[in-house]
């Protein structure tokens, strides 16, 4: 008898060629929106999974200027000498044994480290590039023009203020601030890492006024011991920043640290800046702050905070989380738009099968072998809608789902520049603040071979369009096909209500 | 060839419709059997409930009162789908045929719901469709050959009775006389019991038995 159902379903779809085209129609474009919706949300899920884990977030420790503030208002009204407090203030600051007590604590939280290694250096009897406007040299403290004393940095040493360049030592070239945005690029030679010891990157105008090439001996002398340490040049950089300092080189911290005091050298233990931590998830940075809190609670007496910053992440988690919402709205519309049409479509077929129906009847079918042929001819076309969309679902969701997210980041990218001056800044208009995080564009940064993130990374500065990486998975297609199947379920349950009411007299002999 | 006497029996069959307030009985307390073997015509004036009748009696619609066996089997106890199924086939004037069949895919569907297999073409030339016909579309045939194939069909369902309303109302005389011979050879040679509402006088002067229905009573 199913068989014989079947045999007939299967006469109707192919004798009834019109309704059958337009039925297949309509179940294509069904079902490429409903897969397009599923493979666009599979997309998405991968994508912040992808994005957690990549973009994980950075906790860094810094100084806390509230407390600071606080502890300086406190003073002041206790009768305190603004002069006496300013010679006397101290920058609050990390030393390198607690970094990396930290980094190697918390492993399952830390995914990488980095810490900035600044120190000074003279440089004999080469020339230095004159500083354009506020912000030169950091040598002798934070911000600080040459030959003026930082925060925290004590006037009265004078071998500062001979210092004439300033050595930033990072981890690797990935983690120069100014990397990420590109505002620093290589334009000659090579980047180190952290066995690149006594390499150094120097700037292009520097290089150029000294007529120094990739391969040259730079000899800096320590401003402490006065001792001579010679770099080779590896690389040079240009930077396109306007308040870049040209005189800062740029070698990795081991070498850093021959350019800091013989105690400080001799001891192991010497302060360190911009200390990072990038976390394995960002959802794991909270309780990773939690625990620094708890575990190095001389962090915060020593007037330092621990951090939070995911923005990156946040920036990114947006514009995809956007779209994995409008795919879910997208497949409501589509699954309700299309239950709606294929009943109504079932409806008037059922009406204008009125009469075949009777004749059935009347031949001894019952009313659910008539309502099994018409769920098989619908769900015979409705595999053949399926199928085909299986095909072109893909491309559909690709072009679909990275138009969503273009118009989403458009819209981010405008509501950053009105909120914050220009794409991808802080508020203020100054350039981002993230420190040493800044780490695509890194040939050696572990993620630099994962290009999602660095479209993740990018996207999050505004500056180049996230692309989802769209690819149907099996689980995608299984879905459509339910999806697909209960739909025809639904929109029969109208048309079988109605067989079921049939009355196989006022049918036959109505007709007569 | 069945030879085996079956009989329907109609017991005490009313019916009525209710038209506002007021109830019109178009069938009071009929009773009557038909023999299988033979030929019957039912006339009457139109609304005289001819069709009610024959609806009754083939299950398409629902007893009022009285009751209807075949043999000993009682209509009141199995359904009106079963007893279509088992018991009764009907011919309609308009064939009732389904138009995106060929008349050989219509006469298989009879033997559709009760899992049965049959050559269409053996029914088929036993009512003068060659296989060359049967393989056509039926809207593709004439109104004698649409009513051959609707005759086919009830032949290929097995049912002991062949209910025919108005078979020969749209055939010119010639398909008339040779559809007849067809219900002729129904009852006699098939032994199907065979009941014919006509208004046709040459069709009931064919028939073995005229039964006239008059004011809701059949005699």
């Amino acid at each position: 008898m199913f068989k014989n159902m079947l045999k007939r379903s299967w006469l109707s779809i192919k004798r009834k060629l019109g309704r059958t085209i337009i039925l297949t129609l309509i179940f294509f474009m069904m079902a490429n929106l409903v897969l397009a919706a599923f493979i666009i949300k599979s997309a998405v899920s991968a994508q912040m999974d992808y994005a957690k884990s990549t973009l994980g977030g950075t906790v860094s420790i810094q100084a806390d200027m509230d407390k600071i503030r606080e502890n300086q208002e406190a003073e002041m009204k206790n009768g305190g000498n603004p002069g006496e407090m300013f010679k006397n203030m101290s920058r609050p600051s990390v030393d390198v044994k607690t970094a990396n007590e930290i980094a190697t604590s918390y492993t399952d939280y830390v995914k990488d480290y980095s810490y900035e290694v600044t120190s000074s250096a003279n440089s004999n009897n080469l020339e230095t590039v004159e500083t354009k406007g506020f912000g030169g040299k950091m040598a002798g403290g934070m911000g600080g023009m040459p030959g003026m004393p930082g925060f925290g940095q004590d006037s009265s040493d004078d071998s500062t203020l001979d210092a004439d360049i300033t050595i930033s030592g990072v981890n690797a070239y990935a983690y120069i601030d100014g990397v990420e945005n590109e505002t620093i690029t290589i334009k000659d030679g090579t980047y180190f890492d952290e066995d690149s010891t006594d390499s150094v990157m120097v700037s292009y105008e520097f290089a150029e006024l000294n007529s120094l090439k990739v391969g040259d001996t730079l000899k800096l002398k320590n401003i402490y011991t006065e001792k001579e340490v010679p770099l080779t040049i590896i690389g040079i950089y240009d930077s396109s920043e306007e308040r870049a300092d040209a005189n800062t080189v740029y070698v990795n911290t081991e070498t850093a640290a021959k350019f800091l005091s013989s105690d400080e050298y001799n001891s192991g233990n010497y302060d360190v800046d911009n200390v990072n931590f990038y976390m394995t998830s960002s959802d794991n940075a909270e309780e990773f702050v939690n625990k620094i809190n708890e575990e190095f609670s001389e962090l915060a007496e020593n007037n330092l905070k621990v951090a939070v910053d995911t923005s990156e992440y946040d920036s990114i988690s947006g514009s995809i989380d956007s779209v994995g919402s409008f795919a879910n709205t997208i497949l409501i519309i589509v699954i309700i738009a299309a239950v709606i049409i294929i009943t109504l479509i079932v409806t008037i077929n059922v009406k204008d099968r009125r009469y075949e129906i009777g004749v059935l009847m009347s031949l001894g079918a019952s009313k659910k072998n008539i309502i099994g042929q018409i769920i098989a001819e619908l769900l015979i076309v409705g595999t053949l809608g399926f199928t085909l969309a299986s095909v072109t679902g893909t491309v559909f969701a690709g072009t679909l789902g990275n138009m969503i997210l273009e118009g989403q980041t458009t819209s981010s990218n405008k509501q950053s520049e009105q909120n914050f001056g220009r794409p991808g800044a802080s508020m203020g208009g100054m350039p981002s603040q993230k420190g040493n995080n800044s780490r695509s564009g890194a040939p050696e940064f572990p993620g630099d071979d994962m290009p999602n993130m660095k479209q993740a990374m990018q996207a999050g500065r505004g500056e180049e369009k996230i692309e989802l990486n769209i690819n149907a998975e099996p689980i995608d297609y299984l879905l459509l096909f339910v999806t697909g199947y209960l739909v025809i379920i639904l929109a029969l349950i109208l048309p079988s209500v109605s067989i079921m009411h049939y009355q196989p007299k006022e049918i036959l002999t109505g007709k007569e | 060839m069945s030879t085996k006497k079956n009989i329907l029996t109609i017991e005490n069959l009313s019916y009525s419709y209710q038209n506002g307030e007021h109830t019109q009985k178009v069938l009071d307390d009929v009773n009557i059997k038909f023999e299988s073997g033979k030929i019957y015509a039912i006339v009457g004036e139109s609304g005289s409930g001819k069709t009610t009748f024959l609806s009754l009696i083939s299950a398409l619609d629902k007893l009022q009162e009285g009751d209807i066996k075949f043999n000993s089997k009682s209509l009141k106890k199995i359904t009106g789908q079963e007893f279509r199924l088992k018991y009764v086939n009907i011919v309609f004037q308009s064939y009732n045929l389904i138009k995106y069949m060929t008349a050989a895919e219509n006469v298989e569907v009879a033997s559709d719901f009760d899992n049965r297999k049959v050559d269409p073409n053996k029914y088929l030339e036993k009512v003068g469709i060659n296989p060359e016909e049967g393989k056509r579309l039926v809207g593709k045939l004439s109104g004698g050959q649409q009513q051959r194939v609707a005759i086919a069909r009830a032949l290929a369902s097995n049912s002991p009775i062949i209910m025919a309303d108005e078979p020969t109302g749209n055939l010119d005389e010639d398909t008339e006389e040779k559809i007849i011979e067809i219900f002729r050879d129904l009852a006699h040679k098939d032994n199907k019991i065979v009941i014919i509402v006509t208004h046709s006088r040459r069709v009931a002067e064919k028939a073995d038995k005229v039964l006239t229905l008059r004011r809701g009573k059949l005699s």
